[in-house]
């Protein structure tokens, strides 16, 4: 069923579900929930968009969807234009042939399980036959084939999500968007939801995007990351770069912890007057900035060593690491690291930080 | 705090609360009990010969078929309305939406008898003003309306019944979650295609909702009916009632009793016929996070809808208010319409009437006596099914929307055979009687909008007041007052303004010296005089006026009649 990977039955014409997003902008009265979004998805790329609460990851979505217009800009699925400002044209979501799931699962109440699932094929007209297949295909996908009598009231959250989930694959769209999917579910239920998602997505090849405010979602299922604040995109990378460079404060801030000193950045130094130290580290463009450290990318050791000098205040034992906070002069500096190295330090202890990983931000 | 200082907080609170329900359950449950009673006890054996009697009389038992008919046919139509413009305000891109949804439900908050008063102007046989102008317009040879008839009938109560229908779905509609909406949508649907696969499906209990709701408040209706319907000799039972209540004697109140207690049945089998089904039905489909809805564009359909809808708004609620007001300024009725044709004369003199004021204070002073009565017992009424886990806690609110859901009529003729003396309190022909009508009527108005107001207050506040030594007298004036403040301001006017205007219930019980303006205006239309009803109709529709614009000032938009 989701072999013919090129080719929509439906309509019988050939689609890649290559998603391009020109200029797009929305603004809502005077407000501008997305500002300049550019990015090409490609055909069977699972993305993410992510960033913090009001930024515009869904208006961007529903952008997408056809659920809002946008207000400047050009939106093309696979070569078809499906939204644009110039050419006044706009294809609504029931021409999109996309498949989207949304946080509150949006399951019918009055459809059992597989009227639910069955619906997108009852609208395009399919046969009885092809109905009843190709539903009970979807169900056996998220593993709900022994639930397909239930009403959506006799379902968990997450039985819900996965009816959802397979109501919008039964088209066999070749675009699946996800508005925060998981974030009703409980941390348990969303971890394996998470990895079943990536494997489906795997294994119909279909392009994925996936909104969400959660970053450890975002990075453990991603191929590409698109970091939003305030209706900007910040970064557009893997997982891995976002993470290991972040293009800019507000990305390093949002991804992953870290910690920010005022640094002062000479041909060759880094003056650190906060903390009352200097790091030799060329390179860096002279002038104010701000140095960022990530917690796991400080080592604490004890005070004869050389490096920077503090006072340890707190540890807080999180199973298998400690997360550390360390008075250096007016700073508070955290630190997280294995719990076998770090269990013998005390509270009060003198300790030594050096810094292994360091980013710059300048600030002018 | 040691067990003395606590004790006497807890009694307080329960000796205030028990008078509160016991007020409610002998001005409610027991005149209804009564009431049946009586019908089915005559000479103190069970006796439904009563019955038998009545229905034989063939007027009284088309007057039953009548009301069923009627009932029926505007439920219908008002849902056939109502659905398709709770819709269009609340998922299309049609302009003007706040505006057209005060429009729709514009009529809610005007007296029924009120309009059918302007209907009869306009929709007159013979001159009334529609068909007149309509007549020349077309150069027809006869009126081309007669509202004198079962389809003018159903045509007002439409008009005045269907918001019920109208608020229910809306209200519903705005609760719903969107995105069940778009799912179907990005499921390949058409907007048309969402609507009746999905939207209408998921607001069927609204809609059976809203109409029971109009079912009941037709079949309990006497204005409308008494007014447009009697003269075209279409009798339903309140008009039945009545008149027997009129014919003032024992064996007249015994028949009128029979005919409400079936008016009565009518209204609980509808009611539980709908409990029934939504039983089955009822899903939560409320909705979390994004709750801006995706509009439907209407497109090339937007400008013929709108226009449809500004006609219907126009018919509505404009003409038949500018009607009223026309009316109430003419000098000659005999004479066309026009600006020499206009004076103030009749409102000078209206105002000059010492009969027609008294007939006003008289209603100002029974609705402001009921507003307050039930505002005070609301609140009990509220605190209790909010902040308490009494057992039990439900059972006054259930009573009092009980008596908001029982016929105006039926209350009316329990309170009569209650007390006139039979036991010991004799409130006939007193403002008390109607005071205590209005109250039960729509006590439930004022515990809704407390109760909600209630319920949004954390209990932690009120706990803190209490753990810092106040009583529970104390904490209530000064913690929980300040902060439900408007709604009880509002709950006030929300019984106020119906009990102001009231008919049904005022024109049997009303005495020679308690007259209210709502029977005032019914006898003037009906035996006296029709211009001096248009005036005075044009002073009720002010004052209601007035009254909504301060309640939707005190509820920031959140309540209104
Ligand atoms: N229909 C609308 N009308 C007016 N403003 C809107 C509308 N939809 C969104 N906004 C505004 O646009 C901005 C972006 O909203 P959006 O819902 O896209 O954020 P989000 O990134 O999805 O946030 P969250 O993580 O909370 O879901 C917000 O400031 C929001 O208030
Ligand atoms: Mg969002």
């Amino acid at each position: 069923m989701w072999e013919s990977k090129y080719v929509n039955q439906n309509k019988g014409d050939l689609v890649v579900a290559e998603v391009k997003i020109q200029s797009v902008t929305k603004m809502f009265g005077e407000v501008k929930a997305v500002n300049d979004f550019n990015a090409v998805i490609a055909d069977g790329e699972f993305v993410s968009i992510l960033g913090p609460s009001g930024c515009g990851k869904t208006t961007m979505l529903r952008m997408i969807a056809g659920f809002e217009r946008a207000t400047y800009g050009e939106i093309y699925i696979g070569d078809k234009l499906v939204s644009s400002s110039q050419a006044n044209k706009f294809v609504p979501p029931e021409d999109r042939n996309i498949g989207m799931v949304f946080q509150s699962y949006a399951v019918w109440p009055h459809m059992n399980v597989f009227d639910n699932v069955a619906y997108p094929l009852k609208i395009k007209k399919y046969s009885k036959q092809q109905i009843m297949e190709k539903t009970t295909r979807a169900l056996e996908l998220v593993h709900l084939e022994a639930f397909s009598k239930r009403l959506p009231n006799q379902l968990s959250g997450g039985q819900q999500q996965r009816v959802a989930l397979a109501r919008a694959l039964v088209g066999e769209p070749r675009l699946l968007l996800l508005d925060e999917p998981l974030s009703n579910l409980d941390a348990k239920l969303r971890e394996s939801m998470r990895f079943e998602i990536k494997e489906l997505q795997k294994q119909l090849g279909i392009t994925v995007i996936y909104v969400t405010h959660d970053q450890a979602e975002a990075m453990a299922m991603s191929d590409r990351i698109i970091v939003m604040n305030q209706g900007v995109i910040q970064q557009s990378d893997m997982p891995e770069f976002v993470y290991e460079s972040p293009a800019n404060q507000i990305v390093a801030d949002f991804i992953g912890l870290v910690n920010f000193i005022p640094a002062e950045v000479s041909a060759e130094n880094i003056i650190l007057p906060s903390i009352n130290h200097i790091l030799y580290s060329p390179g860096y463009r002279a002038g104010k900035a701000l140095l960022a450290v990530r917690p796991e990318h400080i080592v604490m050791t004890t005070a004869e060593n050389i490096g920077v000098s503090g006072t340890l205040l707190h540890k807080f034992y999180l199973g298998d690491s400690i997360d550390c906070r360390v008075a250096v002069k007016k700073e508070i500096i955290r630190v997280i690291g294995k719990a076998s190295v770090y269990q013998h330090f005390q509270s009060g202890d003198e300790v030594t930080l050096q810094f292994e990983k360091i980013m710059v931000f300048p600030q002018d | 705090m040691d067990k003395k200082t606590f004790l006497p907080v807890i009694d307080l609170k329960w000796i205030v609360i028990s008078i509160a329900v016991a007020t409610l359950i002998s001005f409610t449950v027991l005149p209804m009990l009564y009431l049946i009673f009586r019908s089915i006890v005559v000479d103190g054996v069970i006796n439904i010969e009563n019955y038998r009697e009545v229905y034989n009389n063939i007027v009284n038992f088309s007057a039953f078929v009548n009301t069923f008919k009627i009932s029926i046919t505007v439920t219908a139509v008002s849902l056939l309305i109502s659905f398709p413009l709770a819709w269009l305000v609340g998922r299309t891109d049609l302009p003007a939406k706040g505006f057209f949804r005060t429009l729709f439900v514009a009529t809610y908050m005007i007296p029924p008898y009120v309009g059918a008063i302007a209907w009869i102007q306009l929709l007159n046989p013979r001159v009334g003003y529609m068909n007149v102008y309509l007549q020349k317009l077309f150069n027809l040879s006869a009126a081309p309306f007669d509202i004198y008839s079962f389809s003018g009938l159903v045509w007002c109560l439409t008009l005045f019944y269907s918001p019920f229908a109208f608020i229910t779905i809306s209200r519903a509609l705005e609760k719903m979650d969107p995105t069940l909406e778009e799912a179907s949508r990005v499921s390949g649907a058409t907007p048309f295609e969402t609507l009746y696969r999905v939207t209408l499906p998921l607001m069927f209990p609204s809609i059976l909702a809203g109409g029971v709701l109009v079912f009941i408040g037709v079949a309990s209706a006497f204005g409308i009916p008494a007014i447009v319907g009697m003269p075209a000799k279409i009798e339903v039972l309140t008009t039945r009632i009545v008149t027997y209540v009129y014919m003032g004697t024992g064996k007249g109140i015994r028949e009128a009793t029979a005919l409400a207690v079936s008016l009565m049945l009518v209204a609980n089998a509808i009611l539980y016929f709908m409990t029934y089904i939504l039983g089955k039905k009822d899903y939560v489909t409320i909705g979390g996070k994004s709750m801006r809805p995706n509009l439907v564009e209407l497109g090339k359909w937007k400008w013929p809808i709108t226009a449809i809808v500004g006609a219907y708004g126009l018919v509505s609620v404009f003409i038949p208010l500018a009607s009223i007001l026309v009316t109430s300024m003419l000098k000659s009725l005999s004479r066309p319409v026009s600006f020499d044709n206009l004076t103030f004369e009749k409102w000078l003199a209206v105002v000059d009437n010492s009969q027609y004021m008294e007939t006003l204070s008289n209603s100002f002073i029974t609705a402001s006596i009921a507003a307050t009565a039930a505002t005070l017992i609301a609140l009990f009424v509220a605190y209790l099914l909010v902040k308490t886990h009494a057992k039990g806690r439900r059972i006054p609110d259930s009573l009092a929307t009980l008596g908001g859901a029982t016929p105006s009529i039926v209350i009316a003729l329990a309170l009569i055979i209650t007390f006139s003396g039979e036991f010991g309190l004799n409130l006939y022909s007193t403002l008390g009687i109607l005071i205590v009508a209005y109250m039960v009527k729509y006590l439930t108005m004022a515990v809704r909008t407390i109760a909600a107001s209630l319920s949004q207050v954390h209990s932690s506040l009120e706990e803190a007041a209490l753990n810092s030594g106040a009583n529970w007298l104390r904490s209530l004036k000064d913690i929980l007052l300040p902060l439900i403040a408007p709604s009880i301001v509002a709950g006030w006017f929300l019984v106020f303004m119906p009990s102001f205007y009231e008919l049904t219930m005022s024109i049997i019980l009303y005495g020679s010296k308690t007259k209210t303006i709502g029977v005032l205006l019914y006898e003037l239309q009906t035996y006296a005089d029709p211009q001096d009803a248009s005036v005075l109709a044009v002073v009720v529709l002010t004052i209601v006026l007035l009254g909504n614009i301060i309640l939707r000032k005190i509820s920031k938009g959140n309540v209104g009649i």
